[in-house]
């Protein structure tokens, strides 16, 4: 009888638990839902309230973007931002792994002078940059972009990378040195493939800062490396926005975070909790 | 519609000499007419070189703008007149501003021509950014004797100079407030005419709200664009003295009766979310025929009458904003071709903005493209015009003509065009939100703003 009581319990609040994640991903989905049906929307019908409930879908808004310069800003991010991220990832995952395993002094002020780009807000960065890539020629180029994002991203690999090295045990590679192997063919061999997870959240998240950059993009780039979130905004324009096309452009920029993210979901939970418990 | 008469007759150099607002600069430019005239008619060495610019490339930013696309269509001719090539840098309004902005305060050199927009214009043209045109403008040998400065309406220039009466831009765009009815046949069922003054306006809402499922007025969330012609109708304003006294009055018994009227308005005659609506949206209601009566520029009410998606082009009419009981005070704005002052290519440039500004290149991009917010009286008063803006039976021409007229002989657009407007305008748009969303009174709301925008306009650096 007791043991129905508990079980009757045990059913009922995981009922109540489930409700309240299902409300919850409603609330947090329904923006998004709303701004992809929007995108199928015809004009006529994206603010006619009630009226506009049910619609005739349409491609319009997407076949529309691409006679624009869409395609060419999303290619702008699509490259700026794998750029930035796979170099952020080749210079600054050795980098963790040395700031982990070496034994120095200043290792803490090094640490935290590696973060100082993160610390300030991006437009305490921009006019900085600005002038100087006015100067040298790098305004509105990709190279300029993948150079911006390099120097935030790798902030964010060293210190999320680092945590990871710290909490991986070190037998492995003492027993590759045993062994003979040099620091550098441990690291490559025995420590990178260890650290897939690791990698792919820390990529995932480089990939997510560039990719959704709007200010350094809005401040650094004109026509020709401007990349697709500062084109969406350009559907805003004087003389009225183009909504079903901003919702389109919305959904597109999207869609390529969301299939890398679905793809890769089972390193990124196994990514995120790694290097929580150590030892 | 009487007032549209009221000095259409007189020229931009009578409006704006009789307002004081640029004596000096007309009759420079006068001056500079007649020893043009004197010397034969000639064309200047600068336009009658041909492709005296060879190998020259300019540079020019803009926003997106229907204008801008006219201009790049024409651009062949100029570029083989003048052997110069041509680039336009076109981004969205709001992207524009930011990066001109930073472009211009960094004394940049990326642009030869640039738009300077009209709520910026203070701003740009008073920190020393922009080039003054007199010395172009004096020069016969640079400027052409038929390119004729006075057939600007005065509204449309006045925000283009500066202190020491120096002109900076010549307008390629203008914009006149005016009101348009999507659905008259509701307000003519009812026998009930335009309204003239906002006492009416407010009858005519009450008469008219949710017949036929139909709100009887409808308006965006710009307010600090919509609100201040009700607040001088009022008696009130945004300045104490602008451009001298900076001095924000908000709080004055004017100004919160203004914004108590213009909440009302909000809250019991528009459509339910209107608090959130952009112009766009406003637009889309009327072209739908889903609400009434709007307040807005000229080019933003033309689509009822001209748009292939508008559902009330039989029924659309339009009139005069309505006058408060100290007035009627339409805004007016005018967006201008400018030449910033880290241009190393300034000759080019401004042979670039008489060509973009003449009246030629107005008579293709208005008359034949359909580009109808134009600045040129001339233009205006063509009877091509006059004939493409013949709607319903009504001359729209001669409303758009007095507002921009007005405004310049007015001057009562000059608080818009402060450095500090921008500061001003943001308290402006909160306010009306806190009131109209009944969060406060309009007498608090109207304080708070108050507090606020001297606390900015200081942090700007402007003594009070």
């Amino acid at each position: 009888m007791a043991t129905s009581k508990l079980a009757a319990a045990a059913r009922r609040n995981e009922f109540i638990a489930n409700t309240i994640v299902v409300v919850l991903a409603i609330i947090t989905l329904l923006p998004f839902l709303w701004f992809v049906v929007m995108s199928f929307k015809p004009a006529d019908d994206i603010f006619a309230g009630i009226d506009g409930f049910f619609f005739k879908p349409t491609l319009e808004n997407y076949t529309s973007l691409w006679s624009d310069r869409f395609a060419s800003s999303m290619m702008n991010s699509f490259i700026t931002s794998s750029v930035s991220t796979i170099l952020a990832l080749l210079i600054g995952t050795p980098g963790a792994y040395a700031l982990s395993r070496a034994t120095m002094k200043q290792e803490r002020t090094m640490s935290l002078l590696i973060l100082a780009s993160r610390m300030a807000p991006p437009v305490a960065f921009a006019i900085p940059y600005f002038l100087v890539y006015r100067y040298m020629g790098l305004l509105d180029t990709r190279l300029g972009l993948i150079i911006v994002y390099l120097t935030f991203n790798l902030a964010l690999v060293v210190w999320l990378m680092r945590n990871f090295f710290d909490g991986t045990p070190r037998a492995l590679e003492e027993a590759a040195w045993i062994d003979g192997a040099s620091l550098w063919k441990t690291f490559m061999v025995i420590v990178l493939p260890m650290s897939g997870p690791a990698l792919v959240t820390t990529a995932i998240l480089c990939f997510l800062y560039s990719w959704n950059d709007f200010f350094f993009a809005l401040t650094l780039t004109r026509n020709n490396a401007m990349t697709a979130p500062v084109e969406v905004v350009n559907f805003m324009n004087y003389e009225g926005w183009e909504w079903g096309k901003i919702a389109a452009g919305g959904t597109l920029i999207m869609v390529p975070v969301l299939a890398f993210s679905l793809l890769m979901r089972k390193y990124l939970v196994a990514g995120m909790t790694a290097g929580a418990v150590k030892g | 519609m009487n007032s549209s008469k009221t000095g259409s007759n007189k020229t931009a150099v009578d409006t704006a000499v009789s307002a004081g607002v640029f004596r000096r600069d007309v009759l420079r430019v006068a001056l500079a007419g007649s020893a043009m005239a004197a010397m034969g008619l000639r064309a200047p060495a600068v336009l009658a070189q041909t492709k005296q610019f060879s190998g020259t490339t300019l540079r020019i930013a803009a926003f997106q703008h229907i204008f801008h696309t006219y201009i790049q269509k024409l651009l062949p001719e100029f570029e083989e007149q003048t052997g110069m090539k041509v680039e336009f840098d076109l981004q969205a309004f709001p992207v524009y501003n930011q990066r001109m902005d930073l472009e211009l305060s960094t004394h940049g050199s990326s642009y030869d021509v640039c738009n300077i927009t009209h709520s910026f214009s203070g701003r740009w043209i008073s920190a020393g950014w922009m080039t003054p045109f007199n010395d172009f403008l004096s020069d016969p040998n640079k400027t052409a004797a038929d390119f004729n400065p006075d057939d600007f309406v005065s509204g449309t220039q006045v925000a283009y100079y500066n202190d020491k009466k120096e002109l900076h831009g010549f307008a390629w765009e203008a914009g006149a407030m005016m009101m348009a009815a999507s659905r008259f046949d509701i307000l003519d069922k009812q026998g009930i005419a335009m309204p003239t003054t906002l006492a009416e306006l407010t009858e005519v809402c009450k008469a008219t709200h949710n017949k036929s499922g139909v709100s009887a007025f409808v308006v965006d969330r710009l307010h600090h664009w919509n609100f201040p012609p009700y607040l001088m109708g009022f008696g009130g304003k945004v300045f104490r003295d602008p451009p001298k006294d900076l001095m924000p009055v908000l709080d004055s018994p004017e100004a919160i009766e203004a914004a108590t009227y213009y909440a009302n308005l909000l809250s019991n005659y528009c459509p339910p979310g209107v608090l959130s609506y952009t112009d766009d949206q406003a637009m889309r209601n009327q072209l739908a025929g889903r609400a009434n009566l709007r307040i807005n520029a000229m080019s933003w009410l033309l689509p009822l009458a001209k748009s292939d998606d508008s559902k009330v082009k039989d029924t659309v009419r339009f009139a005069l904003m309505p006058a408060g009981p100290k007035g009627s005070f339409p805004a007016c704005n005018a967006n201008a071709y400018g030449i910033p002052a880290g241009s190393k290519q300034k000759d080019a440039a401004w042979a670039f903005i008489q060509w973009a500004t003449s009246k030629k290149t107005f008579e293709k991009t208005a008359l034949e493209m359909g580009g109808l917010a134009t600045p040129r009286r001339s233009i205006i008063e063509d009877p091509r015009y006059k004939q493409a803006l013949t709607i319903n039976g009504q001359d729209i021409a001669a409303m758009y003509l007095d507002v921009l007229e007005r405004s310049g002989r007015d001057g009562y657009m000059a608080y818009r065009t402060v450095p500090v407007w921008p500061q001003a305008g943001e308290k402006i748009n909160k306010a009306i939100e806190r009131i109209a969303s009944g969060q406060a009174d309009a007498a608090t709301s109207m304080k708070s703003a108050q507090a606020e925008a001297i606390e900015d306009i200081k942090k700007a650096g402007v003594k009070l």
